[in-house]
């Protein structure tokens, strides 16, 4: 052995700092024939092997054939007594056993080391031996496992014990037989053997609720001495009062425990049990009361000593611990508010910034002052992580205390004047937006903010979006002229992608503010002669817009461009190149783009933003979340493809809308149905999910019968799902033209599934007769309403898109809905029953207020605009003017009509 | 071999080392056989299967010996070849009261034997007749019949009848392995 180490450190000083640095895969298992020599070279052997576990520790890989190689070239080694390459040995095996085959021939082998007389050998086998050991081998070694596992050294029966919670794993049916074994190491008197022999106890007991609640029960009133043990089974404790089942008497009993362990000698055991006390009162805060306030405040209290403990990790551990409490229950923090802003001066980055964000949810409003100075003071010191957690603080805080925003603003704008990564500096933009959206009264300043945090910033993806936010609220403040500087300085100084977006929003500026036109046009004319296309083309395009000084060119090509649903408009395009291209394209049966459903949570989801501004197309913004709209697009040209696929479908154009599913069928039935609609420009098409849930039969020539109760509505086809064995879903179609009268597109089905019911055998399926008898079954109505008609449409402006419309076709109609008692209730039942896209962020109700305007746009079937103002106002139920503007009257009239 | 081996050697100051693989059908006694051969208090009373294989050392008169013990069972069997390649004898262990057995006894062998790493060398094999104290076990020349061991002529190879529990017969037939293994060894170190 002295050989060996003496050797290893010879070859160290030789090779260097790392004498393993650059050996390669082949030529080191080259070397590993060294492991067959008779004798056995420890020395060199020891070297190779040592080598080869370094090789693969740092992510080489060998192949079955090489593992299994070098794996029985190792097996040789056993005939080594050295102590060193014996263990090196033992690692070797469990690097190797999962790739290399036939790794059983060394069970002997380790089983012999295992009950063997030198204790350095033993439990490091017993680790080995259960790596290579499987099910089918279990029983060979059991007696082994079951020896060491009571075994007077402590480690042989940790490493038992431990291996045994590996082998529960594939096998828990052997392991359950050991449990006498196992009890009797739980009364170990070694702290690590009592640990492990509860953990294992419990994993063997763990599915059997009854068994543990009398283990607790036994532990509970034996006391334990390790203090590991008493840790684990507070866990255990603690989840079994969160579940809940058992009764309130043994319930108050666990938590008498819980409380007593409070008052333990050990930190570990305290700092345990006010942990899973105060995870207990958060968790049943709402439920049941089964912690008592009166322990919540003790758990507290305990928590609270740690924080002026000299040891820094019991001082992160409590602070992470109140901060948790701080989130649900600030009122109970309060008490250690003193000790935690002294740990604010704490060396410690970590343990400071978690006091702060404790605080900040803690403090009360007239602290935040004193707070905000001393995160300005340590704010320099941590890490981005961490001042990630500091900016979500002071975004909630923000919100909270809304008289303190200007402070906060301020605050915030320091923080991002300093150096600090992208995700930092999204973060702060993001709260400042969300500041600004939150309050109308922080917009101007927080402009003005953003702005002169674009005048110095290198990160074209957070510059493109602040721009863009200017292009929206800017012209509408009461001095846009004031950003134009911000915005051209971009298009001089900046790279391509951010001049190309400054242009979009310079254009938007003279779209909105008449009297800065002139000037808008001198600089997009200046910004023609950029060197890049993009910007180039882009001023181009907006200037030729704008010196139309036509309002309604303006308002539709640079207030409310045309969101086409991009990977539809290709589709579109596509077979259009591919039919007669001599008329024109007609761009209306191209469905828009779904409209992004983050606009409510962009507040909230600072990490979608991340993907909304891929760059400097203008389609980005109508684009805010870019991942949900792949996931729509993708579902709506699944339909598509899967509707083009049937030949009876072929010539009915392109897909306009599909509605959700919608069940047919309770979840539970004998036969589940989903119908999904689809709108065609003068169909639809009704499509049948169904499912057959009963194994004993075979339904065959599926098909669903729908009748409408009026007569305009005209069946034209129907198609059956041939077969639909248990439990394999099926789709059948039924076609139905829609009737040529406006007003009488809407509509309520009766349906019912008609099939051939086949016996057959549960198990494989195969049926028992050979005729099979008709059969039906009634499903719920299906119900084609105004918004299967429309789909919802995003207009960026929606003041010069209603402009726009004109008052020609508008319908002006008064409802009362009693039903309804709050404004924003009114709100999601309207937006869902129009199927429309709410703009201008409208279908926020602010709080507290007695009326609100919901602005709705969508297009309706034959590609005709829709837009709809609905003045809401509370009073006994809800009050609602509906005003509806569209392209074409007769739709206007559908929509009117609909609500009533 | 070095300068100094080879006049340790001469002088028979140093023994010879050698590898041996113990092969043979299951319950047929080889970790019995081996466990014979170590010293009296390292002996285990009972002996269970072999899983995968041991290894055990002890000394002869003439050569120290490393033994592979491998795993006899059905399952195992294809791991013998694994340890063909560096032993310099072998013995195969026959359950000479199982008569039935034998021809698999027998396949496993020739199966060894066509083994390009044991057919172009004279390995010296000692076949090991175990259990002849029951009733109804044969003689070693049925055994060696049974076998086919006359047509076995490339190879030296040795027949013995043995109690591997007692030990009787033991000694016979490793000395007659060691003398040959010796031999072999001193032969190479003569063309060196």
């Amino acid at each position: 052995m002295l050989i060996s180490v003496h050797g290893m450190k010879k070859d160290e000083e030789h090779g260097g700092s790392n004498p393993y640095q650059c050996s390669d895969k082949t030529s080191v298992l080259q070397e590993a024939r060294v492991f067959n020599e008779t004798p056995v070279n420890v020395k060199r052997s020891t070297h190779v092997l040592t080598k080869i576990l370094y090789l693969l520790n740092q992510g080489e890989t060998l192949g079955t054939k090489e593992a299994t190689d070098v794996f029985f070239a190792m097996t040789k080694l056993f005939q080594s007594n050295d102590i060193i390459l014996r263990r090196l040995v033992y690692l070797g095996i469990k690097e190797l056993c999962s790739v290399a085959e036939d790794t059983i021939i060394v069970t002997s082998s380790l089983t012999k080391d295992m009950t063997g007389r030198e204790d350095q050998y033993r439990a490091s086998a017993i680790r080995a031996l259960c790596r290579i050991t499987d099910a089918s081998m279990l029983q060979a070694v059991e007696r082994y496992m079951k020896q060491a596992m009571v075994d007077r050294t402590s480690g042989v029966s940790s490493a038992a014990l431990v291996s045994c919670r590996h082998i529960a794993q594939h096998s828990p049916d052997v392991v359950k037989r050991w449990v006498a074994e196992v009890q009797e190491a739980v009364h170990s008197d070694n702290v690590m053997v009592q640990y492990h022999g509860l953990g294992m106890l419990y994993q063997i007991r763990k599915s059997d609720k009854l068994a543990v609640t009398k283990m607790v029960s036994k532990l509970i009133s034996s006391g334990m001495r390790s203090p590991y043990a008493i840790c684990l089974l507070i866990r255990i404790v603690a989840k079994l009062i969160a579940e809940e089942e058992s009764s309130a008497g043994e319930r108050s009993h666990l938590m008498e425990f819980l409380e007593s362990m409070l008052r333990h000698k050990s930190e570990m055991v305290v700092y345990e049990a006010a942990n899973a006390v105060v995870a207990l009162s958060a968790a049943t805060t709402t439920t049941t009361t089964t912690t008592t306030s009166r322990d919540l405040v003790t758990a507290i209290s305990v928590l609270q000593l740690f924080l002026s403990s000299p040891k820094p990790t019991l001082r992160f551990a409590a602070v992470r611990t109140l901060g948790k409490v701080a989130m649900t229950q600030p009122a109970a923090v309060t008490a250690c508010n003193l000790d935690l802003e002294n740990l604010l001066q704490d060396v410690n980055r970590s343990i400071a910034t978690l006091a702060i964000t404790t605080l900040l949810k803690t403090g009360s409003e007239g602290s935040i002052d004193r707070l905000m100075r001393s995160i300005a003071a340590f704010l320099n010191d941590i890490s981005d992580e961490f001042k990630i957690v500091v900016v979500e603080a002071l975004r909630s805080l923000a919100l909270q205390y809304p008289r303190k925003q200007a402070l906060l603003m301020g605050q915030l704008a320091d923080m991002l004047r300093n150096e600090g990564g992208l995700a930092y500096k999204e973060a702060i933009a993001s709260t400042i937006i969300t500041i600004i959206e939150d309050n109308p009264d922080a917009k101007e300043k927080g402009l003005d903010h953003l702005c002169e945090f674009i005048e110095d910033c290198e990160h074209t993806t957070l510059a493109v979006r602040i721009l863009h936010l200017l292009g929206k609220e800017g012209p509408r403040t009461s001095r846009p002229a004031r950003y134009i500087r911000f915005i051209y300085n971009r298009v001089i100084l900046e790279n391509a992608a951010v001049r190309a977006a400054a242009v979009s929003v310079l254009a938007r500026f003279g779209a909105q503010c008449p009297d800065l036109l002139p000037n808008i046009l001198v600089l997009l004319q200046r910004c023609m002669l950029d060197t890049e296309d993009e910007v180039r083309d882009r001023s181009t395009y907006y200037h030729a817009v704008l010196s139309t000084r036509d309002p309604a060119i303006i308002a539709r090509c640079i207030l409310n461009p045309p969101m086409y649903s991009l990977s539809s408009l290709e589709r579109a395009l596509l077979s259009y190149l591919s039919s007669d291209t001599t008329k024109a394209f007609d761009a209306s049966c191209v469905p828009a783009a779904p409209p992004p459903a983050a606009s409510a949570s962009l507040s909230s989801a600072a990490s979608s933003i991340t993907a909304a501004i891929s760059g400097p197309e203008d389609v980005t913004s109508a684009v805010p979340a870019l991942q949900q709209e792949k996931r729509s697009v993708s579902m709506h040209d699944k339909y598509a493809e899967r509707l083009a696929a049937i030949p009876a479908f072929a010539g009915l154009g392109p897909l306009f809308k599909s509605s959700a599913p919608v069940e047919l069928t309770e979840s539970e039935t004998e036969y589940v149905v989903r119908c999904v609609k689809h709108t065609f420009l003068g169909h639809i098409i009704l499509q049948f999910d169904c499912t057959n849930t009963l194994n004993d039969q075979l339904l065959e020539d599926v098909s669903v019968v729908v009748e409408e109760d009026g007569s305009n509505w005209q069946i034209l086809q129907t198609l059956p799902c041939a077969s639909l064995p248990y439990s394999c879903p099926g789709t059948c179609y039924v076609l139905l033209a829609i009737p040529e009268d406006i007003m009488s597109t809407t509509g309520t089905f009766t349906a019912c599934l008609k099939f051939q019911v086949r016996d057959c055998d549960p198990i494989t399926g195969e049926p028992e007769t050979e005729d099979g008898y008709g059969d039906d079954y009634t499903l719920e109505d299906i119900e084609i309403s105004v918004s299967d008609h429309v789909s919802a449409a995003q207009r960026s402006n929606f003041a010069a898109a209603w402009e726009e419309l004109g008052p020609g076709s508008e319908l002006e109609d008064t409802f009362a809905l009693t039903s309804l008692s709050s404004l924003a209730e009114a709100v999601t039942q309207v937006t869902n029953f129009l199927g429309m896209q709410p703009c201008d962020r409208s279908e926020k109700v602010p709080d507290g207020k007695n009326s609100h305007t919901l602005y709705l746009a969508g297009t309706y079937r034959g590609g005709q605009s829709v837009l709809v103002r609905a003045k809401l106002a509370l009073s006994d139920g809800v009050a609602m003017q509906l005003t509806v503007r569209s392209t074409d009257p007769a739709v206007s009239e559908v929509i009117a009509s609909a609500v009533g | 071999m070095g300068l100094f081996d080879k006049l340790a050697f001469s002088l028979g100051l140093k023994k010879r080392e050698a590898n041996i693989l113990v092969v043979g059908l299951d319950n047929a006694g080889k970790s019995t056989v081996l466990n014979h051969f170590k010293p009296e208090d390292q002996r285990t009373s009972d002996v269970v299967p072999t899983v995968g294989y041991n290894v055990e050392k002890f000394k002869t008169k003439s050569v120290g010996l490393t033994a592979f013990d491998m795993s006899g069972q059905a399952r195992y069997r294809n791991l013998w070849e694994a340890y063909y390649q560096d032993c310099q004898g072998i013995i195969f262990v026959v359950d000479s009261s199982e008569r039935l057995r034998l021809v698999v006894a027998k396949e496993e062998l020739d199966i060894m034997l066509e083994h390009p790493l044991i057919k172009p060398r004279r390995l010296p094999i000692l076949f090991l007749a175990n259990k002849m104290d029951l009733r109804d076990a044969i003689s070693s020349v049925k055994v060696s019949a049974a076998l086919g061991l006359d047509r076995l002529t490339d190879k030296p190879w040795h027949i013995t009848a043995c109690n591997a529990v007692t030990g009787d017969g033991l000694h016979e037939g490793i000395d007659w392995l060691s003398q040959m293994i010796k031999d072999a060894v001193d032969k190479n170190a003569q063309k060196l």
